[in-house]
């Protein structure tokens, strides 16, 4: 009698065509290691040079922003903490996915924020990305500044879909899904 | 003012400048969480260079995938040049990309559209 029950992990991998997932805190040099061992096997399995770029660059702007809010936020180590899976759909199109533990409030915001972004089209996500770069930046600002999800937003084929989950203490779960 | 020539890690691209010849070269991934601080050498260097009166300038990019934060700063590059060329200061950017992948043309592009200096994007 094993202590983990490796089938039924194995069956939920298998059910929702689980290639790659992590789970737990992420490093600036383990979404380095991460994203390339991901690059090299969509390379391995022939996805187009655009699709292998679209599927790296959302995995490297969801796990950054994760890092950022933390770091923003001066939160502890263990809210670096996160789930990023890489899977496919039922019709084969790459489906990156991640989720965090942040303020309820700010979770919230960015709800309403993706919501924002959803019901745009290619033409207005181009004119949001754009007119987000050139807002001035704080000198002191060390991101992107909020580029990251319209970004994902334009290299994804459906609109961008979030979900929030109350805990407790003013917290919540967190999750984002982007198909390419 | 001092040449880079900063090689390239995974994450970041390689930095090199040529005060002599007036050309500045970056090649490959950027995608460091930080990008303001990789690249504040190179912002550095081109204001200096441009504020100098040493002649014409040349960008040769050989960018792959930038992160937006890149982006960012990229753009920061781009506005210094764009900004000494309607002083009349002759400046130029080529940036070349491997013709299978359409992504880095299309990132080229967008940058080229706000760009009114010579700006070639070239396949390889």
């Amino acid at each position: 009698m094993t202590t983990l029950d490796i089938l039924g992990l194995r069956d939920t991998f298998e059910q929702h065509r689980i290639l790659m997932c992590f789970n737990g805190p992420f490093s600036a040099s383990l979404i380095e290691e991460i994203g390339m061992a991901l690059r090299r096997h969509l390379e391995s399995v022939s996805v187009s040079p655009g699709s292998v770029m679209d599927v790296f660059a959302v995995y490297i702007e969801l796990t950054q922003n994760i890092r950022h809010y933390a770091r923003e936020k001066s939160l502890p180590d263990e809210l670096t903490r996160a789930t990023v899976v890489i899977s496919l759909t039922a019709d084969g199109r790459y489906l990156v996915s991640a989720g965090n533990k942040l303020f309820a409030a700010d979770g919230e915001q960015l709800l309403a924020r993706i919501e924002a972004l959803a019901a745009l089209d290619k033409a207005a996500l181009k004119a949001a990305y754009k007119e987000q770069l050139r807002q001035p930046r704080a000198p002191d600002a060390t991101t992107g500044a909020g580029l990251g999800l319209i970004d994902m937003a334009r290299r994804a084929s459906e609109p961008l879909s979030a979900r929030l989950q109350h805990l407790e203490n003013g917290m919540a779960f967190f999750s984002l899904e982007v198909v390419i | 003012m001092q040449d880079l020539n900063i090689a390239a890690s995974t994450s970041s691209p390689s930095i090199q400048t040529d005060w002599s010849a007036g050309m500045v070269r970056l090649g490959g991934d950027s995608y460091p969480e930080n990008a303001f601080e990789l690249f504040r050498p190179l912002l550095d260097w081109v204001g200096a260079y441009l504020g100098s009166d040493h002649g014409p300038l040349q960008l040769e990019l050989r960018l792959l995938y930038l992160n937006t934060s890149s982006i960012r700063i990229m753009m920061d590059v781009l506005d210094q040049l764009e900004a000494a060329h309607g002083q009349g200061r002759a400046v130029s950017l080529r940036w070349f990309y491997d013709s299978r992948n359409a992504r880095v043309a299309d990132l080229a592009e967008e940058f080229r559209e706000d760009c009114s200096f010579p700006f070639e994007i070239v396949a390889e």
